[in-house]
This record gives structure tokens, C-alpha cells and sequence, in this order.
């Protein structure tokens, strides 16, 4: 369930989970409420800024409706102390707005693995088989070293497979909150054209696509 | 000096200063009331003299001698009476010596001129000066035991009464100002005095206090709604890009004017993040309890920072004290103050270039340098690279100034100084100093 009273920012979220996730949205804490005690969620995507309740005694009265879904809180009021509270208060994970929709994924699918277990760990991509978990790569019985960041970038790409990811969308997802302001450096080229050579020494990796001028996809 | 002590000081000299004039004086001031009481009793013994004298006539006393004469058996008092001239002098008392039984001795003496049938006669009483002050010393004794008394009850009556007069000053100096860290949140019960200055000077405090606290509160009220305000219409333009980027597959066109859109509002948002970020330090929304090792702290930064140095081939080298632990100090502003150094002596520097990281523990202070050797700074502009919005001019590098303004920000919440030292095209040296206490 998406709670979030910005139509345009709930429509957007809806566009964008429902490829993966059956979405229900709400635009107000009461209506939240009302849904949470008739249906069951896996997560719950909880906006802070509601107009009718504060969000963290939404979360405290949600919990104990839905005890068993994941909780995530968006925020764009950039208060600290709001981090604290809500990972007190049981969320698990916390996004500041504004944030990518690849990134509220990638953290959707990082509590699934974690909370509910379901996700595969162990990811095949053309010759070779990422695991999630131990965060290696192999092809066939061999394991292929790769530094920590590039590691990072290629799992969430698989992740986002099939889509065009940009330079500053895997930036962002890589170096956080750090204010990298210079995007025309070509350091996440030089990422993945180093993922391409310590692969390719074993086998073809041609799913990991450029797009001229955009970024990189990872097409399976 | 504080008040307390400065009165006591002064109360206990001032009393001092009495007791030294008082023993210089004592001595002068009984001699005196011990003379002045003896010629008292000299002129008192003269008029009884006169009386007996009256009554019984002279002639008693004479006995068909010239002079008459009687003393004590220890010569400490006479009486004489001797023939005199003609001329008539008034009484006077004076401290001579007289020959008795041939001891010469000095005597306080009364002399008076009376006339008995046209016979003038010279009448002295004489006291020995010896017995006039032989009390003089046991009196000052006495008097100086009184005073020294009188006086450490009163200094310890002043004392007293001063603390007590001066506890609520006290009290309001250890709770209103003394360890009192901004903002003030627990609000304080007034201060208990009947002295209507500190009543004044209390309530004025708290309220000061009271105004701080509240415009402190309307600014974090502004912040989080400035920061709610800004960062929902670019979340929602984001959302909306990143969907669009997809919808627009496989046209690559297209997909390059989103990615052109994308960037430029992402260089707002760092904007917009930067800002309130430095509104949220100088707002106080950050604790300060960490401890922070500089050594691990550099070490995870390079992690960050590593593959940067790659593009323009820097060698890069740190000399860090490993036992070094900075305390209260919040990690995330600390870590982000570093970063954005060592960020920009990589982002200015030249190809093949060096960076080198050292420390140096002074008594009061710990230095952390970072050398670079990259574009360096002009001299007249090395007063302004920490305003917000300047970016060195001659770069070529795109950025919006803000590093070192936050960096700037950072290190003035934790009294930590920055320094720059630079030569235009040679690089820069930034030296922190955390203060140690």
C-alpha cells in the first residue's frame, strides 16, 4: 500500500511498483486505516507528511493492524530525529525525498530477502550466477573477484534488469548522499568497463548493453 | 575575580587595616587618658589640701618651720609647702624631678601660690610618674583582646550574611549560564531571592532564553517546511522522469533529452540538499556524540573516493597517528567535512599528481593537513572560497560551490578551525584543527 496525500508522486510510485507489486494507495491517514483493516499488505510505503495524522502515530496504529508487512517511511522533511523515531517505532527503512523509484525498489527487494525470505539469492545472468547473499560471482565452479562497488553496481542492475539505467540513477545508488556534483566524470564507465574485462575473461557479456548517451542496461 | 571573594577580601582587609591603626594608636591614647586622669586627681587632692589647710591653719602644718613636707612611704605622693615670692602665678602641672631623701625621682607636680596672713606660700602635690602608667600596658592588653575579638565576629557576621546575600547570584550564574547548551530545552523554575536585582536580572535571562529558544524552534519549524516544500516537487518531477525513461525505450533520442533532464534536476536537488543541510547544522539538528578515529575515518573516505584517483593518476598517502580518537563529534558531518576536502584535491588536481594526508598532535589541539598538488588558490580569492556559490575561477571543473561552504558550516559547529594555505598553481594545504577537551 502506497500512503502518500501528492497524487502526482502516488500515481508515479503505482506506474512504476505495479510491474512488480499489486499497489493500493491511500491519500490520507483515515483511509489508511480503513484499508489496513480490511486487506493485508506486504509493505507498507507510508508518506510522513499527511494532512489528516501525524505519520509516525500512523506507523505506531498500522503496526498493530498489520503487524506482519514492511514497513518503509518517505520523507521530505529531512528530519533526523524522523529517522530515529521510525526505526524505533518498527519501520524498516527509511527513504528522504526525493528518491529514486529504482532505488525504493532495490530497498523493497533487500527487506524481501531479509524479512520474508522469498527472493532468490542466487541470480543467473548469461554464463554466470550472481549470489546476492555472499555477494559473489561465479561462472560455473570459478569465483570472480569483484571490488565492493562494482559488486554494487551489477547487482542493481540485475536487479533493474531490462531497463535503462542512467549514470546518475547508479551514482546515486552508489555513492548515496555524498554531494558528487561533477556527473560528466566517466567513473561509473570506468566501473563498468572493469566488470566487462574481469568477466569477459571467462565468458561473453554481451547482456550488459550501453545506451549511447543514456547509460547501461542489463538485458536478459 | 569573583564577587564572593572579592568581598570577602575586602572585608576582612578593610577590618585588618582598623586593627593596625587601633594598636599604632593605643598606646598614645592611654598615656593620654592616664595623665590627663592624674592631673584630675592632682587638682582634687590640692582643693582637700586647701580644706584641711582652712581648718586647721597653716601653723598646724609649719609648727615654726619654713617648709613642710610628707610623702608616702614609697615616695609615690608628696605634699610640700615652701615660702614663695611675692608674685602671683596661676596653677600649672607639670612633670618634673625632685630629690626625696636623695632619690631623684620624677614626679607629675600641681603647683599653687596661696597666701596665709600676707605670706605667700607655695603649695605642690606630686604624684611619681611610674605609678601614673603602670596600668597602661594590662589596659591595652585587655583592650586589643576585646577588639580582636569584636572584630573576627563581625568579619564572620559579614561573611555569613554576604554568602547568603549572594547565593541566588550564584544560583543563577551555575543554572542560566554556566554548562548551558544551546538550545535550552528543559525549562528552568526561577530562581528564589528577595533582592529585587536578581529577581530583574533572572527574569530577564530566562527571558532571553525564552525568545532564543522560540525563534531556534521557528527555524527548524522553517526548515523542515522549506525542505518539504522544495523536495516534493522535485521528487515528483523524478518519479516522473524515471517512469518516462522507460516508457520511452527503445527510442534512444528521447531517452538522451530525459537523461539531460534528469541530470539538471538532480544538480537542484544536491543544491537544495546542500542548503538545507547547512541551515540544519547552523539550526543545531545534529548531536554530537561520537568518537571519531581520523585514521579510519581517512580510510573510508579513500574507499569512496578510490576510484577517482585512477582517472588522473594520483598518488595518494596517508600518515595518520593510529591511537587517535577525536570525541563529541557527530561522524556523518565530520565524515562529509573530509570528504569534501579530499574530494576537491582530487577534483583540482593535476595528472600524475599527489595528495598526502598527515597529523600533527599539538598540547591543546589536533591537526589534520591535506596537501594537494593541484590548481592552488589566487590570493585574491582565497578569502572567499568558503562563501557560498564560488568555485575557483580558472577551473574548468563544473560545481556549484557549496563544498567548502559546508565544510565551513561543519567545522564551526564543532569549533573545529580551517585553514587554507595556498600557492596559485602549485595546490593547497587545508589544516583542521580539532580543539582536545
Amino acid at each position: 500500500m502506497i500512503i502518500e496525500d501528492e497524487r502526482a508522486m502516488a500515481t508515479e510510485m503505482d506506474t512504476f511498483l505495479k510491474k512488480a507489486y499489486r499497489c493500493d494507495l491511500a491519500a490520507t491517514g483515515s483511509q489508511a486505516i480503513s484499508k489496513l483493516d480490511d486487506n493485508t499488505y506486504d509493505f507498507v510505503l507510508l508518506d510522513l507528511g499527511l494532512p489528516d495524522m501525524d505519520g509516525l502515530q500512523l506507523l505506531q496504529q498500522a503496526r498493530k493492524i498489520c503487524p506482519d508487512a514492511a514497513y518503509i517511511i518517505l520523507t521530505a522533511r529531512g528530519q533526523l530525529e524522523d529517522r530515529i523515531k521510525g526505526l524505533d517505532l518498527g519501520a524498516d527503512d527509511y527513504l528522504p525525498k526525493p528518491f529514486s523509484l529504482l532505488e525504493l525498489q532495490s530497498r523493497m527487494q533487500a527487506i524481501a530477502r531479509r524479512k520474508f525470505a522469498l527472493q532468490d539469492v542466487i541470480i543467473p545472468v548469461g554464463d554466470f550466477n550472481v549470489d546476492l547473499q555472499k555477494r559473489n560471482v561465479y561462472f560455473e565452479q570459478t569465483e570472480i573477484t569483484l571490488s565492493r562497488k562494482e559488486f554494487d553496481l551489477l547487482s542493481y542492475m540485475l536487479l533493474h534488469k531490462n531497463r535503462p539505467l542512467t549514470r546518475t540513477q547508479l551514482g546515486e545508488h552508489i555513492w548515496s548522499n555524498f554531494a558528487d556534483d561533477d556527473y560528466d566524470s566517466n567513473y561509473i564507465d570506468v566501473h563498468i568497463k572493469n566488470i566487462r574485462r574481469k568477466l569477459s575473461a571467462y565468458a561473453a557479456v554481451d547482456w550488459l548493453q550501453t545506451i549511447r548517451h543514456v547509460g547501461y542496461k542489463i538485458k536478459i | 575575580m569573583k564577587l564572593f571573594t572579592k568581598l570577602t577580601l575586602f572585608i576582612t582587609l578593610s577590618k585588618m587595616a582598623v586593627v593596625v591603626l587601633f594598636v599604632l594608636v593605643l598606646p598614645f591614647l592611654v598615656e593620654d587618658i592616664a595623665y590627663k586622669y592624674n592631673d584630675f586627681y592632682l587638682r582634687e587632692q590640692k582643693k582637700k589640701v586647701l580644706q584641711v589647710i582652712r581648718q586647721n591653719g597653716i601653723d598646724a602644718y609649719l609648727q615654726g618651720e619654713e617648709n613642710y613636707g610628707s610623702y608616702t612611704m614609697l615616695k609615690e605622693e608628696y605634699i610640700s609647702l615652701e615660702p614663695a615670692g611675692k608674685m602671683i602665678i596661676p596653677d600649672t602641672i607639670a612633670t618634673v624631678q625632685r630629690v626625696v631623701e636623695g632619690d631623684t625621682l620624677t614626679y607629675r607636680v600641681l603647683s599653687h601660690i596661696l597666701t596665709d596672713h600676707q605670706r605667700p606660700f607655695m603649695l605642690e602635690v606630686g604624684k611619681k610618674t611610674a605609678t601614673i602608667s603602670q596600668y597602661n600596658r594590662p589596659l591595652q592588653r585587655v583592650a586589643l583582646y576585646v577588639l580582636g575579638g569584636l572584630i573576627i565576629i563581625t568579619i564572620l557576621i559579614d561573611l555569613i550574611f554576604t554568602r547568603l546575600l549572594l547565593k541566588p547570584l550564584g544560583v543563577i550564574i551555575s543554572t542560566r549560564l554556566l554548562n548551558r547548551r544551546f538550545p535550552f530545552r528543559e525549562q528552568a523554575s526561577p530562581v528564589k531571592t528577595s533582592t529585587t536585582d536578581f529577581r530583574y536580572l533572572d527574569d530577564s535571562l530566562v527571558e532571553l532564553m525564552t525568545k532564543i529558544n522560540e525563534a531556534f524552534e521557528k527555524e527548524r519549524e522553517f526548515t523542515t517546511n522549506a525542505s518539504h516544500e522544495l523536495m516534493t516537487p522535485v521528487s515528483i518531477l523524478q518519479t516522473k522522469m524515471e517512469n518516462l525513461l522507460v516508457d520511452l525505450e527503445p527510442y534512444e533520442e528521447p531517452q538522451k533529452k530525459i537523461m539531460g533532464m534528469m541530470k539538471t534536476l538532480n544538480r537542484l536537488k544536491k543544491i537544495v540538499h546542500s542548503l538545507l543541510l547547512i541551515s540544519r547544522i547552523e539550526n543545531d539538528q545534529f548531536p554530537k556524540n561520537d568518537d571519531v578515529s581520523p585514521q579510519l575515518l581517512v580510510a573510508s573516505i579513500m574507499e569512496e573516493l578510490e576510484h577517482r584517483l585512477e582517472e588522473k593518476q594520483l598518488r595518494f598517502s596517508a600518515k595518520l597517528s593510529a591511537e587517535q580518537v577525536l570525541h563529541h563529534l557527530n561522524y556523518d558531518l565530520i565524515f562529509q567535512l573530509v570528504y569534501n576536502l579530499l574530494h576537491n584535491a582530487i577534483k583540482y588536481n593535476r595528472d600524475n599528481g599527489s595528495i598526502a594526508v598527515s597529523d600533527e598532535l599539538l598540547p591543546t589541539a589536533y591537526r589534520l593537513i591535506i596537501t594537494d598538488t593541484g590548481i592552488g588558490i589566487g590570493p585574491h580569492e582565497i578569502d572567499t572560497i568558503f562563501h557560498r556559490f564560488r568555485k575557483v575561477q580558472k577551473s574548468t571543473v563544473e560545481g556549484y560551490g557549496l563544498g567548502l561552504s559546508i565544510a565551513r558550516t561543519i567545522a564551526q559547529y564543532h569549533n573545529i578551525q580551517i585553514n587554507v594555505e595556498a600557492t596559485e598553481g602549485k595546490g593547497s594545504v587545508f589544516i583542521l584543527t580539532f580543539p582536545l577537551n
